[in-house]
């Protein structure tokens, strides 16, 4: 039987072997550890090397797996880890290991409470403590915002967690997702409509700031449908690829995201799904995409209006907050109206 | 209008000898009951308080209080109306007489009780608030003096040609309109909107002349505009209903038919009695191929013998001038008979306010002029082959609604029909552009055609054709989603018609939108089209799809919930149907927000029309002063300056407040009549 020494000996040289082994995150099972032939051959060596992994086990550098079928395996842990582990306690150490499985995803505390079977005020207390020595640190998952969720402090929350690209800090960014459907839509529209070229109309001419604006408009470019069956709308893919190559985001929008974003301008009716399924034809004309978005911000009280007024926007009793209580003789009624006056001032303009 | 009546009286006695329905069980009876309520539209007291509201300001608080009497105990029989409304007999009889003249009443004899029966006719009643619209219309197509019929026999309710022949009002010419120049500053927009007809009342005319009263009705009743009046047409469609349903039932070849058969003979002789009975359509027999007759476009020459889009040349005064002599040749002032009584067809004039409604919108999609131009001709060739809007009472349940595609039209009979000054090629983009990579497919087949200056050096062969392909091209650009106003129609030659019915869907959503972007704002715009698109949707989902926050979202549902536009519907889980375990679904239906929207607009109109009376009631002493008969019409000589300046205000508010309901009113017909 082998001493003491030599077993922490031989232990060391496996898991030095171990790491260097190209597929070193994998799991290992005892052949393949037997297989590294650091473990002298012989009768007893199944014995040393449970001694061997044995201690690596207590030093945290391993870690012991039962696979499905029931068989031993370890995986290797890194040493800054191990020596992590190996100055928490038992409890610590249980909940790391809960929170280290859940990867990228995540774990409730919940659940964790469930895994380990400790009690509520000790899993605090260690969570804590991981907390504060920055081993775990606390996600926002959109999907749950109200549960606390914990993962390793060095991993990157997946997608699911975060919710993708349109997600900052588990909030739906909305600046930003309205900052791409502009530029989508003005490139659509740009790649829909057909600029007449400007000859002949740079009649522009630098006149007295009173009558620029005039002169501007009639310099304005001005703008054509093209023909129908017109084959070079743009596709998904095209868009997909000026989008990432625009530099407005910060990470690579998939297909998936754009068309998530090409069937919101859809909805909002400033692009149109063309029959193909695959290519969109805007609905504005690029000059007039560009007013709206000037439009905005000199009128903030005033929205600007899309799809024009009808009867009821236009007069005071659809936009009467009281109208259902209106009837002729009623506290209510058209005599003692009293938008019909403020309106009528309004349009007549005395 | 003394006249009025005793002719109404006339034609009251006439029918009061010749109508008679039995109701002979209660099932019979409960289906007029129901068949009344469908024909209301809804009964609902906002559409009635309309009505009575639009007939106290036309004709005046008798006949007001004998509708809104009618339309509150809904059928009497004149013992009972008298009873009912407290007025004397001869207060009844004269009123009712009127009514009936104007078709405000439908009135029946019942051979069971020989009573004669009185029912309000709502939609005659309603159709008052449009006359304006109608008038503006038949003069933008068929010139004032068309205009000024329509007007003499809507003040009517019926007429006469004989009578029309003779009133002093339609046999000169009134003087404004001989002179060109004053008709210019009374109405620019016919002014624009030109068209031969109203030429030829301007300047060809010496007063002396008999006005062209035969043609000019002749074109009315070609264009649909005005009908004939039959004895049917003053019983309620019910009436109308049941008594064809009896004489179908009591034949004795139907009588013989036992189970489906009997069934469906029974509803087909019912439905071609009906036609028979009512059908008073005069266009037919005064169409050619199709057209009302002058309308065709001379080919050779660059006239416009009648309106269709009307931009005629300038300064072809003397072209203009053979044209009313081919007119006239055409369009004969043979008298017609004079025994024949017209009435204004307000089904077909729906018809023509709708197309109105969708070059209208067609035009606010974006489309180009040009476009707009030749789907304004497409419409108006349709408009002649189409009776009324739709064929079925009410508007059908959004999804259960099947395309009814129009009547299809011949390219080259819509070619013809434009006018050939119009440009329609410089309205798109070249299909090979000098920017763009040559990889366009290059369909068209003249190259020059694409700067539009072809007219002069191709022959006319071709110039036809490449006039057809553009055309064409148009009508494609149309065709293009998400609006599809157009839809082709190949078989040996390409045919163009319209789904209307999909279209007026559009219209409706249209103005259902418009007033939830104006209370919520565009994010709730935009949740609706999801739902409406996606049906049934959970909050996740909802929020996954419009990309909206939490919070934001919820709001804007809440509101709208509370203001009856969306709605929750709630899926439980198990039986207790605790919220916990509940599935919370939001969903959009259009068909009963319209529903509802449809009685707030009736109630809009009421209050500004009740408005209008305060505001009048408010300056009463001085309106009055304005009215008397020595102010009238020398305002500026009796009144000061100050007073005028009143007026002036007044007149303002009037018009204001009249076009507020002249607004709503295209609301309604958006939401009821298309």
């Amino acid at each position: 039987m082998a001493s003491a020494g030599s077993v922490a000996e031989l232990a060391s040289q496996l898991y030095d072997a171990c790491a260097e082994h190209p597929d070193s995150d994998r799991a290992w099972y005892q052949g393949a550890l037997l297989d590294l032939n650091i473990i002298p051959k012989g009768p007893n060596e199944i014995e040393l090397l449970l001694q061997c992994t044995q201690s690596l086990v207590d030093q945290k550098l391993f870690r012991l797996l039962e696979t499905q079928n029931k068989r031993l395996a370890w995986r290797i842990v890194s040493r800054e880890d191990a020596e992590k582990l190996s100055n928490l306690n038992p409890d610590e150490s249980l909940v790391f290991s809960v929170i280290h499985s859940s990867a990228r995803v995540g774990i409730w505390t919940r659940n964790i409470q469930t895994r380990t079977g400790l009690h509520k005020t000790i899993m605090d207390r260690c969570i804590k403590s991981l907390e504060s020595k920055n081993y775990i640190k606390a996600v926002q998952n959109v999907k749950f915002p109200s549960r606390k969720m914990y993962m390793l402090a060095g991993l990157a929350p997946s997608e699911d967690v975060t919710g993708g690209a349109w997600f900052t800090d588990g909030a739906l960014d909305s600046t930003f997702i309205s900052s791409v459907a502009d530029y989508l839509e003005y490139t659509i529209s740009d790649k829909s409509w057909y600029k007449v070229p400007e000859h002949g109309r740079n009649k522009r001419v630098k006149t007295a700031s009173g009558k620029a604006d005039v002169k501007l408009e009639s310099g304005e470019p001005s703008y054509l449908p093209h023909p129908p069956n017109y084959p070079d709308y743009p596709t998904v893919q095209e868009l997909t690829n000026i989008v990432n190559s625009s530099g407005l985001t910060p990470v690579q929008l998939s297909e998936d995201k754009v068309l998530q974003l090409l069937n919101l301008l859809v909805f909002d009716h400033k692009i149109t799904a063309m029959p193909d399924g695959n290519s969109y034809k805007a609905l504005k004309n690029p000059q007039m995409v560009k007013q709206k978005k000037q439009g905005e911000p000199d009128l903030p009280h005033k929205p600007v209006k899309s799809l024009g007024e009808n009867g009821m926007t236009e007069g005071p009793c659809g936009r009467c907050p009281s109208f259902r209580l209106c009837s002729p003789g009623a506290a209510i009624s058209p005599e003692t109206c009293e938008y019909f006056d403020p309106w009528m001032q309004n349009v007549l303009g005395f | 209008m003394p006249h009025v009546i005793r002719d109404k009286q006339k034609i009251g006695k006439k029918e009061v000898a010749v109508g008679g329905l039995v109701c002979t069980n209660s099932f019979e009876l409960y289906s007029l009951y129901a068949f009344v309520a469908v024909f209301l539209d809804s009964p609902l007291r906002h559409a009635v308080e309309l009505c009575t509201l639009l007939i106290e300001d036309h004709f005046g608080e008798l006949f007001a209080r004998i509708f809104s009497t009618l339309q509150r105990y809904e059928r009497l029989s004149l013992p009972r109306l008298k009873f009912y409304s407290h007025l004397s007999d001869r207060q009844l009889q004269n009123g009712l007489t009127a009514m009936i003249q104007h078709h405000l009443v439908f009135h029946f004899t019942s051979l069971d009780d020989g009573f004669t029966y009185y029912e309000a006719n709502p939609h005659a009643a309603y159709y008052l608030v449009r006359s304006g619209k109608i008038l503006h219309l038949v003069a933008d197509r068929l010139g004032d003096y068309a205009a000024q019929i329509m007007e003499t026999v809507m003040y009517l309710g019926h007429a006469s040609v004989a009578h029309l022949e003779t009133m002093p009002e339609l046999q000169a010419q009134i003087p404004s309109h001989t002179n060109g120049l004053s008709h210019e500053d009374e109405n620019p927009v016919s002014q624009t909107e030109d068209d031969g007809q109203f030429a030829h009342t301007n300047g060809n005319h010496a007063p002396a002349l008999r006005a062209p009263i035969f043609s000019t009705l002749k074109k009315l009743a070609s264009h649909g505009y005005l009908m004939r009046v039959r004895e049917a047409h003053f019983q309620s469609p019910s009436d109308n209903y049941l008594e064809a349903h009896r004489i179908m039932t009591s034949r004795a070849d139907i009588k013989n038919m036992k189970g489906k058969k009997y069934i469906e003979a029974v509803q087909d002789g019912v439905k071609n009695l009906i036609e028979e009975r009512t059908g008073a359509d005069l266009s037919e027999s005064l169409q050619v191929n199709g057209l009302p007759r002058g309308v065709k476009r001379k080919r050779q020459g660059a006239v416009t013998t009648n309106g269709i889009n009307g931009n005629y040349v300038e300064g072809d005064r003397e072209k203009k001038h053979d044209d009313w002599s081919d007119d006239e040749n055409e369009l004969d002032e043979t008298p017609m008979d004079s025994d024949l009584v017209v009435t204004v067809n307000y089904d077909k004039l729906d018809v023509a306010l709708r197309n109105a409604k969708l070059v209208q919108f067609a035009a606010e999609s974006n489309a180009p002029t040009a476009t707009t131009e030749v789907f304004k001709c497409l419409l108006r060739r349709i408009e002649y082959a189409t009776p009324r809007c739709r064929e079925f009472r009410e508007i059908p349940a959004e999804g259960e609604e099947n395309d009814h595609f129009s009547v299809p039209i011949e390219l080259q009979d819509l070619v013809d029909l434009i006018d050939p000054d119009l440009d329609l090629s410089s309205t798109f983009a070249p299909t090979n552009p000098p920017t763009s990579q040559p990889n366009s497919l290059g369909k068209r087949p003249l190259a020059n055609g694409v700067n539009g200056d072809h007219y002069e050096d191709s022959t006319d062969a071709s110039n036809s054709v490449s006039r057809a392909f553009e055309v064409n091209q148009h009508l494609n650009l149309l065709s293009e989603p998400p609006y599809n106003f157009t839809s082709s129609f190949s078989q040996a030659v390409i045919k163009w018609r319209v789904e209307f019915r999909g279209l007026a869907r559009k219209l409706r959503h249209l103005e259902l939108e418009r007033m939830i972007e104006t209370r919520y704002g565009d994010v709730a715009l935009r949740v609706i089209r999801v739902l409406h698109t996606k049906g049934k949707l959970d909050e996740k989902r909802l929020l996954e799809i419009s990309m909206l926050p939490f919070k934001e979202l919820r709001q804007t549902l809440a509101s709208m919930q509370s203001g009856g536009f969306v709605d929750l519907q709630e899926v439980p889980k198990d039986s207790q149907r605790q919220p916990s375990k509940t599935i919370f679904l939001w969903y959009y239906d259009p068909d009963r927000v319209c529903s509802n929207l449809l009685e707030d607009t009736y109630k809009a109109m009421s209050r500004t029309l009740q408005r209008i009376r305060f505001e009048r009631d408010r300056l009463k002493d001085f309106l009055d002063k304005t009215e008397r008969s020595d102010v009238k019409g020398h305002e500026e000589e009796y009144l000061t300056e100050e007073e005028l300046e009143i007026l002036q205000q007044w007149r303002d508010k009037e018009a204001l407040l009249l076009a507020e309901v002249s607004r709503l009113d295209e609301m309604v017909a958006v939401f009821r009549d298309y």
